[in-house]
């Protein structure tokens, strides 16, 4: 789910050397010096920001607090990062990934950044550079990047050549995905138990992100609901007692990795509706194995959900990749075409919105096994 | 609209409608890319009073009707109620919706001005100029310089913003203890804060026995002797203010203190200073005068300070960094925030600042309490 993007993420950051160590990055960069050989790149620029870097943190650990981060990764030599951050902060910087040449990209002459950081690819020869993730750099960067380049260099699109991070999860990534999944569940529970303590849903979902800030979540996001269901919304400060269930959305991010879940709590208002979402997620999950077909299985959890609508907020999805990224790879559509594979992990997400039976949300973490699915963690019921 | 919306808001949309006129231009298209930066004008903040949640833009014509566009689609609601514009769509199609929506405006596009545009991502900016068949002409400094003069009510929100950033940093002094990690600390500030009211955090929060800066919390565990660096910025209705503290656990070198003198005479010569009239440089000079003259004249640049203050988001950042090459000129109504922040051989980094409002006899600290050197007896 989106939520209000935080002007600066303020949990507990660092390269986890113990759980993801310098061999791990050599791995994963792999496919990209395989894709570097094929195409005739001596590099690829990596880019990220605050709200979206799954690709540079798949490959450099490195997560944007603010603004953006690029990384230079060549097919030989040392590989450079450059944040848009003062020289004040650098040291700080360099803690946060295994990248040792950590440069700042910030202050009135921040255009310049550039120059010196690609100067070792100046020749008399013009070169192809793969880029990654730069759809969402701003065009004002963007013009600075191409003015630094100059007329020696192409910039090539990697993202269609080389899926980064892989769709399929790394082992270490499994382990990752499992303690942010842990520490979710935990934070879900007081969210729940919170509300039925009789705190108000924005207390209540307050209280669950203190748990999870308080167990070194990295990132915190939250919704919820002020009408019955029918809507998410974010944090208003409002306080105020709302009649009928609690619904609300939790995600975390631990260590680089995200999950979340919906938490419905029934006051006795919304049995069918429950029992609907519930009954939809259960026939997702039986027939989650590699090489489901996504459409199959959105058309199987309509059908189960029957005769309530899929619920508004979900814009017509039951889910999508989950991992770097809250959103990896195409959304659960009735028309994706795609299918599962294994040991990709997956937010399957359902909703009913109904006058008569209730509005509910449900969801579950899936890691999908050579023989079917692994539930990571699920809404209570 | 809800009594949460600034009821001047509109004001800002019709100070926009006087500059189309005044320019004979035809419309204006504001928009975000939904990131909130606190150091950052949010376009769409400011013509609409709605936060948006992704990537939003706000339509105004030469008559002055406005329409707010939001994405996600499912955030129409609670976007159309705090709007201050006339009409709220919500969608998940922010090029196709903005077409359609110039259309209703029957906008000329050649006689039309944008506002962030370029903050988007490539893509969704490609997405809008094949929607649009071109795009408008950039004038990002617009919403910026409209808003660049806090409004009674904004001024209110900060002086709440301030407020929740005093009890935030009562709070570490109650809290902060040996043997807790700096995540926890944040963890409890932050959450306590936001029970207060504030829908965001700049929140800055690191401990050592010599800091080089303030940096984000990590894993640190506090300890006897740990100066802690806090810098606290809470959000109040789209209000930014930030008050900067140094806080010593158990009792301080006699040097720490010494030190810290130095960066509060440059705050008072600071506030002194930035009445309406100088210029931003002239505070800078003011500042850096105090810590020249004690000696320290060599650290007055990064990575050993960033600059001496800022303007904060998300409506105007207005008068901008703090800096000696500012020369912007401070007008009665500007907030900003200033701080002498410093790193000094002998003590570490420090850190000494307060949100203020500029009027005509100087620089005034929204902060009841200003920074002072603050001890945990442990």
């Amino acid at each position: 789910m989106q939520t209000v993007q935080p002007c600066v993420t303020i949990g507990s950051y660092i390269w986890a050397q113990d759980r993801l160590p310098y061999d791990e990055f050599m791995l994963r960069l792999d496919e990209l010096r395989a894709a570097m050989d094929h195409n005739g790149w001596p590099a690829v620029l990596v880019y990220g920001d605050v709200r979206e870097h799954a690709a540079l943190a798949f490959l450099t650990s490195f997560i944007p607090r603010v603004r953006w981060s690029m990384a230079l990764l060549p097919r030989t030599g040392d590989a450079r990062l450059l944040c848009a951050m003062s020289t004040r902060d650098l040291p700080a910087m360099r803690t946060l990934t295994w990248i040792a040449d950590v440069r700042s990209g910030m202050g009135p002459e921040w255009e310049k950044a550039f120059e010196p950081w690609l100067e070792r690819f100046k020749g008399d020869q013009a070169t192809k550079l793969g880029t990654i993730g730069f759809d969402i750099m701003a065009p004002v960067l963007y013009a600075a990047v191409r003015h630094s380049l100059g007329s020696r260099f192409a910039l090539q699109r990697a993202d269609d050549i080389v899926a980064i991070p892989a769709r399929r999860k790394r082992p270490r990534e499994l382990t990752m995905m499992r303690a942010s999944c842990k520490l979710l569940k935990t934070a879900a529970k007081t969210f729940a138990e919170s509300w039925r303590g009789n705190h108000e849903p924005e207390t209540a979902a307050l209280d669950a992100e203190h748990v999870a800030r308080s167990l070194a979540a990295q990132d915190v996001r939250t919704l919820v609901s002020l009408d019955g269901g029918r809507a998410l919304v974010p944090f208003q400060g409002r306080f105020e007692k709302c009649p009928g269930p609690l619904v609300g959305y939790l995600a975390v991010k631990v260590l680089g990795y995200w999950a979340d879940l919906f938490i419905t709590v029934d006051d006795g208002s919304i049995i069918t509706a429950a029992r609907q979402t519930a009954a939809a997620l259960d026939a997702i999950i039986a027939d989650m194995r590699p090489g489901a077909r996504i459409g199959a299985l959105h058309a199987k959890a309509l059908d189960a959900l029957a005769p309530c609508k899929l619920h508004p907020v979900l814009g017509g999805s039951i889910g999508h990749g989950i991992g770097l990224s809250l959103h990896e790879g195409a959304e659960f559509q009735a028309s994706t075409d795609a299918t599962l594979v294994e040991d990709g992990v997956y937010a399957l997400q359902v909703g009913a919105a109904d006058a008569k039976a209730g509005n509910a949300l449900t969801s579950a973490i899936v890691r999908v096994a050579a023989k079917g699915a692994e539930v990571l963690v699920r809404s209570s019921e | 609209m809800d009594e949460r919306t600034s009821a001047t808001r509109p004001g800002r949309l019709a100070a926009a409608t006087r500059h189309l006129a005044d320019q004979a231009l035809d419309g204006l298209i504001a928009a975000s890319n939904g990131l909130n930066n606190f150091l950052e004008s949010n376009a769409v903040y400011v013509f609409s009073g709605v936060r948006p949640i992704g990537e939003s833009a706000v339509v105004l014509d030469r008559d002055g009707v406005s329409t707010l566009i939001v994405t996600p689609a499912w955030d129409e609601a609670r976007a159309a109620a705090a709007a201050s514009t006339d009409r709220t769509i919500g969608t998940d199609d922010l090029a196709a919706t903005l077409k359609s929506v110039v259309g209703t405006h029957r906008l000329d596009l050649s006689r039309t001005i944008s506002v962030g545009l370029a903050l988007l991502g490539a893509a969704p900016v490609e997405r809008i100029a094949s929607a649009l068949g071109t795009l408008p002409k950039a004038a990002d400094e617009l919403a910026r310089d409209l808003a660049r003069l806090r409004t009674p009510d904004e001024l209110a929100a900060a002086e709440r913003a301030t407020w929740i950033a005093e009890r935030g940093y009562e709070r570490l002094l109650e809290f902060a203890r040996p043997g807790i990690r700096e995540f926890e600390l944040v963890a409890e500030l932050y959450c306590f804060m936001k029970k207060l009211g504030a829908e965001d955090n700049f929140l800055l929060l690191s401990a050592s026995q010599h800091n080089l800066a303030v940096r984000a919390a990590g894993e640190r565990i506090l300890d006897v002797g740990d100066i802690i660096l806090s810098e606290i910025t809470p959000c109040y209705r789209g209000q930014f203010a930030q008050i900067c503290r140094t806080t010593v656990l158990g009792a301080p070198r006699p040097v720490i203190g010494e030190k810290f003198a130095i960066l509060q005479d440059a705050m008072a010569e600071g506030l002194y200073a930035g009445r309406a009239g100088a210029t931003v440089a002239d505070v800078t000079r003011a500042i850096n005068g105090v810590i020249q003259k004690a000696g320290y004249g060599d650290y007055c640049r990064p990575p050993y300070m960033r600059v001496r203050g800022h303007g904060l988001g998300i409506t105007s950042d207005r008068p901008g960094d703090i800096v000696d090459t500012n020369t912007r000129v401070l007008e009665s109504g500007m907030v900003f925030v200033m701080h002498p922040n410093q790193y000094i051989p002998e003590s570490g980094y420090l850190m000494c600042g307060e949100p203020v409002v500029v009027t005509d006899t100087g620089a005034r600290a929204l902060s009841a309490r200003p920074a002072e050197l603050d001890v945990i007896a442990v």
